[in-house]
């Protein structure tokens, strides 16, 4: 018996292996590596700039720096801006498909194509449609006889426009999880509820939502996650401009990684951010807990 | 590899038997793969790479990229120990950066061996200077630049046009010699729909003046800083190699970008290179001054709508006050990698005196298509220069010229002071002092913690060991 356990233990292991292999391989040695650079003065760029050991200075240097302080308050405004209007896109469009009418399993098909796309496809759609000169938007917009919005070549516009592709891209996201769980929702106290008299918007407000808050909350952190490493979209519409006015965090990564090639630097910065994820997923999870000890 | 190495070998010595010049098939075998940009002084030589294969049997593959993200690829191009590219596309500002770093292959030797076959006492001896990096010729210039005002001559000529503008501002209206007179130009020509413009009335809004403003890729610092030395301001401080960018002269060259702000595109702020010299192509604009790399294109109604509506004319950059300062220089070059094989690397050099000959360079001019030019020959022809008359304001800027930032932390520079002037212009930071202030303490922030003697040897221009 101890023999059959000891051998299957062993196959268990030879199968794992492989995932284990490219978990080390593409996640765990990257990661490693990224935090032994984090504590380094590493220039990709300037070979002739000494890789040397220099302690917590990098980390010194992010915290400390107002590019990095700006790039995280703007990264949060545009969570706000995003996971506000797609929630309550989301669970609107949610309700709308999940009604018995004609065409809606179609509807709910093409509402669901913009979150299949590439967020880079998504950013050059979006760049069509913003272009200063040539932009349909702008185009569109003339017929009815208003000026030209400079979406993305003014600091007013530009997280607005970030905000709007990425609202349409994910806002099926949120609208998809919530029908799932519509669908899913017990006929018995709606029917209650009827039977009381109560007004639809009673019954939506008194009865569905409640039903629904884990399901959003469980969807607005998954959409708070991805909006935190926004970074696509933003790189094809503006690279962080104009002035510094969608410099998100991911771009702040970018751009001392990539642009100044101080990879010490940028490995520092990219561990701050993991460690704010790592608060927010707390948070939340500790905020489901409580949820359903409620 | 062996039969390639011997081939090459025989080949070598049949071209130092024949003083260099080409042995047929010479480099027969020999790939050669180009990183570069899909600008002019690439894209006129790309289509005919075959004929160096079929002179000297090497080919030659030329990658094309944006110039955004193209010192990216080269940095890490040459901090491979195997590299895929054995030529590359460099910008002169590159040189410091990729010569401190010992990427590129020092060209000095093969070029005083070879300088009769490539003509180098015809060849603009800033063009040459522009590649060097610490007295190293580090680069060959495929196109030589100089950063100059174009302008809408047609309307400049126009008798309405001068007498209103004579009206208004107390001076004939002429090519501008100062940056209050290119700003005073600037503004008089903006106009909207529906108003007049050399008696037609326009259809849709017209615009003084186009400047790059964009932040992407430092787009807004390729025209700050020729403003800049046009008001002699400095880059470094001589004594202690640190960034001198804030100074009077710096700031002077943010206000007068800040003030053409009205005159220029509702979309200034997101203005890159070739979308700002899109509008002077179109003849949407009364002047713009850029890098005299797209300016053949303003000859060319192939490539630019304004020849069949107008004409260009063409002018040195103002200056702040008026008297001469020296004209901003820039070389679009060819370098060899460090680390590619002897025979690709000879293979290469080849390649570059083929694809920078100056008879390549007349062909292309008597083609139609042109590079900025480099020879003074080419340059000085009276018949070159009738089709082409901006020749003359590039053979005239490049007798006092100064070369352009060479800095082994130049892309450092162009980012930060690409932010930081572009968010003044979007009104982000209250003043250009400021602004500029700001900028250098963070460059000087990262220059500080190396030497000064480092520092110094770094903004050090010593002469090309060619010239000596």
């Amino acid at each position: 018996m101890a023999y059959i356990r000891k051998r299957n233990r062993r196959i268990f292991l030879i199968f794992l292996l492989p995932a284990m292999l490219v978990l080390f391989l593409t996640t765990i040695y990257p990661m490693i590596y990224a935090g032994y650079l984090s504590f380094r003065s590493y220039d990709l760029a300037k070979l002739f700039v000494p890789r040397v050991f220099v302690g917590w200075s990098n980390y010194a240097e992010v915290i400390g720096s107002s590019e990095f302080i700006h790039s995280l308050i703007t990264t949060f405004k545009l969570m706000a801006m995003t996971l506000s209007v797609q929630l309550v896109l989301g669970v609107g469009i949610a309700l709308i498909v999940t009604q018995k009418l004609p065409g809606m399993p179609l509807a709910r098909t093409l509402l669901m194509i913009p979150m299949m796309i590439s967020p880079v496809i998504v950013g050059l759609v979006w760049l069509f449609l913003y272009f200063p000169e040539l932009g349909y938007l702008n185009y569109f917009l003339s017929f009815l006889g208003i000026e030209s919005i400079p979406w993305i070549t003014s600091t007013n516009w530009a997280l607005w426009a970030i905000a709007i592709a990425d609202i349409w891209q994910w806002t099926p996201f949120v609208m998809m999880g919530t029908a799932a769980a519509l669908q899913s929702l017990s006929p018995e106290p709606y029917e209650a509820a009827m039977i009381d008299g109560n007004s639809r918007w009673d019954v939506f407000t008194r009865v569905t939502l409640p039903q629904l808050k884990p399901v959003l909350v469980s969807l607005m952190f998954l959409r708070a996650i991805d909006a935190f490493k926004i970074y696509d979209i933003i790189f094809v519409l503006t690279k962080g401009g104009p002035g510094d006015s969608t410099e998100v965090l991911s771009m702040f990564i970018y751009r001392q990684s990539f642009t100044f090639w101080r990879m010490g630097v940028g490995a520092a910065a990219s561990f701050v951010s993991l460690v704010i994820i790592v608060v927010l997923i707390t948070l939340f999870f500790k905020s489901l807990q409580r949820e359903q000890h409620a | 590899m062996k039969h390639l190495k011997t081939t090459a070998l025989c080949g070598s010595l049949l071209a130092a038997i024949s003083g260099s010049a080409f042995a047929q098939g010479q480099f027969d075998g020999v790939e050669l793969k180009m990183l570069a940009i899909g600008d002019t002084s690439v894209t006129r030589l790309a289509p005919i790479v075959d004929e160096f294969e079929a002179l000297t049997g090497a080919s030659v593959q030329i990658d094309m990229f944006p110039y955004p993200g193209l010192i990216d690829k080269i940095v890490i191009e040459a901090s491979s120990n195997d590299p895929s590219y054995q030529l590359m596309w460099v910008d002169s500002p590159w040189v410091g950066v990729l010569g401190e770093s010992g990427a590129l292959l020092d060209l000095t030797d093969l070029v005083l061996r070879d300088a009769e076959e490539i003509h180098l006492d015809d060849i603009i001896p800033i063009q040459l200077q522009e590649n060097t990096w610490q007295g190293r010729l580090l680069a060959f210039p495929a196109s030589g630049m100089i950063w100059h005002q174009n302008y809408r001559k047609d309307l400049y000529e126009n008798a309405e046009e001068a007498a209103a503008f004579e009206a208004q501002y107390g001076y004939p209206l002429a090519p501008a010699q100062t940056w209050d007179h290119y700003i005073d130009i600037a503004e008089f020509f903006t106009r909207s729909a529906g108003e007049t413009l050399a008696g037609e009335v326009l259809e849709k809004d017209f615009y003084g003046n186009a400047q790059a403003y964009s932040r992407v890729a430092g787009a807004i610092t390729h025209d700050f800083f020729p403003i800049m030395r046009s008001y002699g301001g400095q880059y470094w401080d001589p004594a202690t190699g640190l960034c001198a960018m804030d100074g009077p002269e710096a700031v002077a060259a943010a206000e007068v970008m800040k003030r053409l702000i009205p005159s220029n595109p509702p979309d200034y702020l997101g203005l890159m290179w070739d979308i700002r010299t899109g509008y002077m192509e179109r003849g949407e604009v009364a002047q713009s001054s850029y890098w005299s790399v797209r300016t053949v294109r303003l000859t060319n109604p192939d490539e630019a709508v304004l020849p069949t509506i107008g004409e260009a004319g063409y002018a040195a950059s103002p200056t702040g006050d008026g008297n001469p300062q020296p004209t901003m220089t820039g070389a679009l070059s060819f370098g060899i990698n460090s680390k590619a094989s002897e025979i690709e690397q000879q293979a290469a050099w080849e390649f570059i005196k083929w694809g920078t000959s100056r008879d390549m360079m007349r062909r292309f001019a008597e083609e139609g298509s042109g590079v900025s030019q480099f020879h003074v020959s080419i340059l000085s022809d009276p018949e070159l220069q009738a089709r082409y008359p901006y020749y003359q304001v590039l053979l005239d800027a490049q007798e006092n010229a100064q070369r352009r930032i060479f800095h082994p932390f130049y892309a450092d520079v162009e980012e930060v002071f690409g932010v930081e002037l572009n968010k003044y212009m979007a009104g982000e930071t209250d003043s250009a002092q400021e602004a500029l202030t700001s900028a250098c303490t963070k460059i000087n922030t990262r220059l500080a913690v190396f030497p000064e003697d480092l520092r110094l040897r770094w903004i050090n221009d010593e002469p090309a060991a060619i010239f000596q």
